[in-house]
């Protein structure tokens, strides 16, 4: 095959061994590969209602016709599961070499099956797979997880090529916030890292000799090398190798919607002055790219201030904003820790910030008792905020009933009101009352509030909710394809009228006959079958909303003044243009169009 | 008259996108361990190293190699395909590969870490 490695690896944990699958041309052609293939082999291999613990979950990790190809921001893979803290069907990105390094060992796909009896590592050098002993390692924190195993390789050159994604204390203790860690981040929302967890799985070695193949070389490059020259050149991508994520602070405060103090606002007032301009000088060391993009959006980092010393990557946007403004705190050295702990123990920082900020309004309102909590914990409590980061990766104290994420805690201490999250996940940095389309968006992605998930556009606030539905609805459908071609959406959904650009790399690369129409329709196909697992999960139109703060009680100044997101303006429209019942459910007329049926 | 290829390593991003083109035009495939030039990554270091000279004979002056105060091993900076080394040899047969300075690399390099020089 063209593009695709053409294999599957299955391993089963239980019984030690493995297998490898061709790949079926036509489920490639329909699902196309990431997100879209590993969703479909989930759906038709499990049963959506077991315990996401169970050895009868899997954890697929996919990549995409494009991955590795160097077609711009062509270096990502997805992690596909049922979420330990969703109960939804999971699909968490990540990006830096292990995607490329797989497809050049011959893989499109990884599926772990089953629970290994004992701590293990996996292996991959192209065929040889081994399930090696990783007893010493459990426990460790991520990047010595990686020395170690890098380490362990006798020859250094090819531990050099070897790409290691692992879990760290968070994963094996099952922190439902617990990520999976790779070169510049994680894949990290929904639990993943818990799932390789509960299979006692520390950690993926990955290292390839062979090539991808391309069915039209001449165009392929032809194409993918105008695309690349256009990323290049865009005014964007210089301030993106400069600041990366951090530019998204500035138009987060211009929009009036960063999220703060649990939603209660939309700004912090010490963050007044403060922008990307002020991260870069205090921590910029360098930027980094994943395999084949152009962009160098990572940041290597360093603290210098003595109390939070360290270094490490980032913090991203979500992950300052998270772990700052949402828990009304301001000090960069204080936040940057806090995400570089989060990374060591393999947590995700959005969910970590949001649940702690919940904690933290409990505690303001009296609901939550500070014999329980071993801090005080009004919003702003720095010190207490970074050790509770530490607590809920090892699960001490205070941190293990974190561990279980801001809905648990809310119901624990009687208020589930303060939950701010959607389908038990809690919601992104970029507060919904500013734009309504937002509001949709979180609502009604499949693996619970996401910002990556119908989002295109922050430019704004949109007070109109006419209109949202099909935007959204175009929005989730577009970047379904961009997570199954092995592309980026950070990069993709500023320029949406970029598809032609997507389908001429992905017929030159792979030799078949995708058009604009066929892809659109693969997407919708993906959106649909995550929602048939999450339908028979047990999910239902009710889940499909927002907490009662965001559609009741205005919270933001500015231009998004005395708003909330009118979701029954829009959910009705919205589920009739993706061709659902009132119920949200799928109609027969339209599985069938989409082949699912 | 060759063109040199001139690597200001401070502006590498590792994205491998040299290692992606060069492969892809000598090979016709998208295989790194084709590629006539590699970037090493050692902590904050992103190094691109060009494919040189073969040589049948490990050399007897390895050297560690100081940048910017770190120390780095000397041979994973060195140009030379040798017989300590896997880089820069076909990784199935072993055949020696040599840059023959064709440009593709600079052309894809999205940070002019690689740039012509023509004397």
């Amino acid at each position: 095959m063209n593009g695709w490695a053409g294999r599957i690896l299955r391993v089963n944990l239980t019984r030690g061994d493995h297998s490898i699958e061709d790949l079926d041309p036509n489920l490639a052609r329909d699902f196309v590969g990431g997100r879209g293939l590993a969703s479909k082999f989930l759906f038709d291999e499990i049963d959506p209602r077991i315990d996401s613990f169970s050895p009868e979950n899997k954890l697929l990790i996919a990549t995409g016709p494009l991955t590795g190809t160097g077609a711009p921001s062509g270096g990502r893979t997805m992690v596909v599961t049922k979420s330990p803290l969703t109960g939804a069907i999971a699909c968490s990105n990540m990006g830096g070499y292990f995607g490329s390094e797989l497809k050049f060992a011959g893989y499109d796909m990884i599926i772990l099956e089953g629970k290994s009896p004992a701590p293990v590592y996996l292996s991959i050098t192209d065929d040889e797979v081994e399930i090696k002993p990783a007893q010493h390692i459990w426990g460790k924190r991520t990047r010595e997880t990686e020395e170690i195993i890098k380490a362990e390789i006798e020859d250094k050159w090819k531990a050099r090529e070897t790409q290691v994604i692992r879990i760290g204390p968070a994963g094996e203790n099952l922190v439902k916030l617990a990520s999976i860690i790779y070169s510049y981040g994680a894949a990290a929302r929904s639990g993943v890292g818990a799932v390789m967890g509960s299979k006692n799985l520390k950690a993926i070695a990955v290292r390839g000799t062979k090539g991808i193949t391309i069915a039209d070389g001449d165009g392929f490059k032809r194409e993918t090398k105008a695309s690349w020259d256009k990323v290049k050149g865009a005014k964007v991508t210089q301030r993106n190798l400069l600041y990366g994520t951090w530019d998204l602070i500035f138009m987060a405060k211009r929009l009036g919607g960063l999220s703060t103090k649990n939603y209660q606002a939309g700004e912090l007032e010490e963050l007044r002055d403060f922008d990307g301009r002020d991260v870069r000088k205090e921590l910029f060391v360098e930027s980094r790219s994943c395999f084949g993009c152009p962009r160098g959006t990572f940041k290597v980092t360093r603290v210098t201030a003595p109390e939070f010393q360290g270094e490490g990557m980032g913090p991203e946007f979500e992950s300052w904003a998270q772990l700052g403004a949402q828990c009304g705190i301001s000090n960069l050295a204080a936040v940057t820790k806090a995400s570089y702990l989060c990374d060591e123990l393999g947590m995700d920082t959005i969910s970590t910030g949001v649940t702690i900020a919940c904690a933290m309004e409990l505690y303001e309102r009296g609901y939550l008792p500070e014999k329980d909590v071993g801090y005080q914990l009004n919003f702003g409590s720095t010190k207490a905020m970074v050790e509770l980061v530490e607590k809920i990766g090892l699960r001490q104290g205070f941190g293990d009933t974190l561990a279980e994420g801001a809905y648990q805690l809310a119901e624990k201490y009687g208020h589930p009101e303060l939950f701010m999250g959607v389908k038990k996940q809690e919601m992104p940095a970029w507060h919904p009352q500013a734009r309504q389309d937002t509001g949709l968006a979180y609502a009604t992605a499949n693996c619970g509030a996401c910002h990556t998930r119908g989002i295109l556009n922050v430019m704004e606030v949109q007070r109109e909710t006419a209109g949202q539905a099909a935007g959204v609805k175009w929005g989730q459908d577009y970047i379904a394809i961009i997570d199954a071609t092995g592309l980026c959406w950070s990069l993709w959904i500023n320029q949406p009228e970029s598809l032609e650009e997507i389908v001429t790399m992905l017929v030159t690369a792979t030799g078949v006959r995708y058009n604009r129409e066929s892809l659109l329709l693969a997407g919708e196909r993906l959106w649909n079958l995550e929602r048939l697992f999450n339908l028979k999960a047990g999910f239902t139109t009710g889940d499909d909303t927002l907490p009662k703060r965001i559609l009741e009680n205005p919270c933001l100044k500015g231009a998004a003044e005395g708003q909330v997101v009118r979701l029954d303006e829009m959910l009705p429209e919205y589920y009739e243009l993706r061709g659902w019942d009132k119920n949200g459910v799928p109609t027969t007329e339209k599985l069938k169009q989409l082949g699912l049926f | 008259m060759v063109p040199k290829i001139k690597i200001d390593h401070t502006k590498c991003i590792a994205c491998f996108a040299c290692e992606i083109a060069c492969s892809l035009h000598h090979t016709g495939t998208i295989n790194p361990k084709r590629s006539r030039i590699r970037v090493f990554v050692d902590g904050d270091l992103s190094y691109p190293v060009i494919a040189g000279p073969h040589t049948d004979e490990e050399c007897k002056t390895k050297d560690i190699i100081t940048i910017d105060g770190k120390e780095y091993d000397g041979c994973a900076l060195c140009r030379a395909s040798c017989p300590v080394k896997p880089i820069f040899k076909e990784p199935d047969t072993g055949i020696p590969l040599t840059c023959d300075f064709c440009g593709q690399c600079v052309n894809w390099c999205p940070t002019e870490a690689l740039t012509i020089i023509k004397d």
